[in-house]
């Protein structure tokens, strides 16, 4: 079958009526998790698994994979949509990766240009969702089919290189990053070794053998850690909420952001791509490229719709263009892609090249949504971008103590053990104690995620060398990989030396 | 950045580290038809977590002190909520799910603000039992319901 037949499949799965609902459902949910200060798409996204997991009881296990993912999907970008709101409306961003935006998009709202400003985001976020879509469609397939030559030492490399990747551009400081990733993989050694059978680190209680599950440190480390740091730090912003009176934008200002939109979105797909960049260096980069390309640059900061609408394409489309590793190779390339390849574990679907071959109907079929979903939420956002903005007025008040009941309420639902709430509310503690010191979560559960797979990947390896380590220089992939993952980290740190300032992207 | 913090966060972590390579050290190291047993992977990221630790620490000592902002934290606040949700968790099973969360809804609720008890009783009531309603009865899932010696169910 060509990729166009499978395409058609795939939307035909995405248009049956119950992956409809999830898809609505998803995007509607997104988009409210961004508009809401507090939860962003990772602790939305890791909240939704449990609920999500007992919407879809009744499917079978394949259908329910596939609908569960298109809501996860869903939710994913439109928080990144949802996250803009905030940004032109109130000056604070829903989420990191809408933090450019502020610049020029509450300018806008301050002249009474709110309406244009919401409007070009979504189109912007519309047309960047196709182009990602489209770059999805072409290199999802080929790149599987690279990938799946791979043996267990390239696959072990690969793995470092991301994790590589994403410890370099994570936070403040570079050796905290690595100390959570390691962490994090270590975390994911405890209980039952899946290769020998020998239980590793389990202190002799049950709880423990079947290992720290994913969700229930996701949750502990996001939505309970953000609610502490709430509850601490008496965060209300009480600013003004910009009125929105026309919510069309003009002919000139469609003229003025088309560049802006398609330049943006190839950029941020591009930048999507790789591992540990992401939406928030996208955004910034679409910025900073518009500024220097426009004949006035001047403008910028004062309310130019070039300024709101290149990185909102932007983000949009990194967040679409993170799928392509995700789905064809296995490895997330962001904190929140990797909450979403959790969930895929825990349905009993391995992402990887494989993925187009055993599940084509998942895997077409959540990229088909993701053109539905975005549809959706065009249609979605230019007539009730007025009701999402009251939205922001939800007081913290009634917030806060509801996501504490949600998160609760999704765990034990899922792994019905209070040993798992307790370790939610120690996870909520640790999670802001580290976030507060510029310790980086988002390498934490990427270990956690990848730890098992890497360590399978590194043991099957060495069993192939009789346990010579130099099988992962010997393999001209690999080595390639262990290269440019060393270069990774290497060349920021050179840059600083030299006096540079380098660019962090900060998630979660 | 907090230096202090850096320095403690530093010898915990490197005390896991080397936790987990005398860890490691006491499990099985082969497994039949391979070399490489469950051992190696863990002591090997121990000794990089402990190495990584230790350059954490040797910086808060390189780097000169910069002044510390202080942020008012509300301890109170926090106090109350964190042991309500850990009794909430702990209570969950045995008292079960709509009393548990109504309970923590409206000590979470007036915690962050006094005062009106009506609308947030009615709130923390709608939700408590919607959530369980629509997950046992409509999705069918299974809660803790209410406690035996109600006599409800």
């Amino acid at each position: 079958m060509s990729t166009i037949d499978y395409l058609l499949n795939g939307l035909s799965t995405a248009m049956q009526w119950q992956n409809l609902v999830f898809v609505f459902l998803g995007v509607l949910i997104g988009t409210v998790v961004g508009v809401l200060p507090g939860i962003g798409p990772m602790s939305g996204v890791a909240l939704l698994i449990p609920i999500t997991a007992s919407l879809t009881s009744g499917l079978s296990a394949e259908e329910a994979a596939t609908s569960s993912i298109i809501l996860l999907a869903g939710v994913y970008y439109g928080a990144m949509y949802g996250g803009s709101t905030t940004s032109i409306l109130l000056n604070t961003p829903g989420e990191s990766s809408s933090v450019v935006t502020t610049l020029d998009g509450y300018q806008m709202a301050k002249q009474g240009r709110a309406g244009a400003a919401l409007a070009i985001a979504a189109i912007g976020s519309f047309s960047a969702g196709l182009i990602s879509l489209i770059g999805l469609i072409f290199l999802a397939r080929p790149l599987s089919a690279v990938a799946i030559k791979f043996g267990p030492a390239e696959y072990f490399s690969l793995m470092v290189l991301g994790l590589l990747a994403i410890s370099g551009l994570a936070g403040k400081s570079m050796v905290k990053s690595l100390m959570m990733t390691a962490f994090g993989l270590l975390l994911a050694t405890i209980g039952i070794d899946s290769v020998s059978g020998v239980e590793r680190f389990t202190f002799g209680l049950p709880e423990l053998y079947q290992g720290l599950e994913f969700l229930t440190i996701a949750v502990g480390l996001f939505a309970v850690g953000e609610v502490f740091k709430t509850i601490l730090e008496r965060d209300n912003n009480d600013g003004e909420i910009a009125k929105i009176n026309r919510i069309l934008p003009t002919k000139q200002d469609l003229k003025d952001s088309a560049a802006p939109i398609a330049r943006g979105s190839v950029l941020g797909f591009f930048i999507g791509l790789l591992p540990g960049a992401g939406a928030i260096l996208a955004s910034f980069f679409a910025y900073v490229m518009e500024k220097k390309l426009s004949r006035d640059p001047s403008k910028f900061g004062k309310g130019a719709i070039e300024g709101v609408a290149a990185p909102e394409s932007a983000n949009n489309a990194a967040s679409g263009g993170a799928m392509i590793p995700l789905l064809s190779l296995g490895i997330p390339s962001s904190g929140t892609t990797a909450i979403l390849m959790g969930a895929f574990i825990m349905y009993n679907v391995q992402p990887g090249p494989l993925l187009f071959q055993d599940h084509p109907q998942i895997a077409w079929g959540v990229i088909a949504s993701m053109f539905v979903g975005n549809l959706m939420l065009l249609l979605l956002n230019m007539p009730l971008v007025k009701i999402f903005a009251k939205v922001i007025e939800t007081p913290a008040k009634y917030l806060i103590p509801l996501i504490v009941v949600f998160s609760v309420f999704g765990v034990y639902a899922v792994q019905y053990s209070v040993f798992d709430l307790m370790l939610i509310m120690a996870c909520g503690v640790i999670g802001y104690v580290l976030q507060k010191n510029d310790f980086p979560l988002a390498p934490l559960v990427l270990g956690l995620i990848l730890g098992p797979m890497m360590e399978n990947n590194m043991r099957r390896a060495l069993t192939i060398s009789n346990g010579d380590f130099m099988i992962f220089l010997q393999k001209p992939v690999s080595l390639a990989f262990l290269i440019i993952g060393l270069l990774w980290v290497t060349i920021p740190l050179v840059l600083k030396l030299r006096g540079k300032k380098v660019l962090v992207n900060e998630e979660g | 950045m907090n230096h202090s913090f850096d320095r403690y966060a530093g010898i915990v972590f490197c005390a896991i580290g080397i936790a987990f390579i005398i860890g490691s050290r006491g499990i099985t190291a082969s497994s039949y038809g391979s070399n490489v047993g469950a051992n190696v992977f863990p002591m090997f990221l121990g000794g990089f977590l402990s190495l990584m630790s230790a350059r954490l620490i040797y910086e808060t000592f390189r780097r000169q002190k910069q002044e510390r902002r202080k942020t008012n934290l509300d301890y109170k606040r926090f106090g109350i909520i964190f042991v309500s949700a850990v009794l909430y968790a702990l209570l969950l099973e045995p008292v079960g799910f709509v009393i548990t969360t109504f309970a923590f809804l409206m000590i979470g609720f007036q915690t962050m603000e006094r005062g009106k008890l009506w609308k947030s009783a009615v709130i923390a009531g709608l939700f408590s039992y919607g959530v369980y309603y629509l997950y046992v009865n409509v999705l069918e899932g299974s809660l803790p319901g209410f406690p035996a010696w109600l006599g409800l169910s």
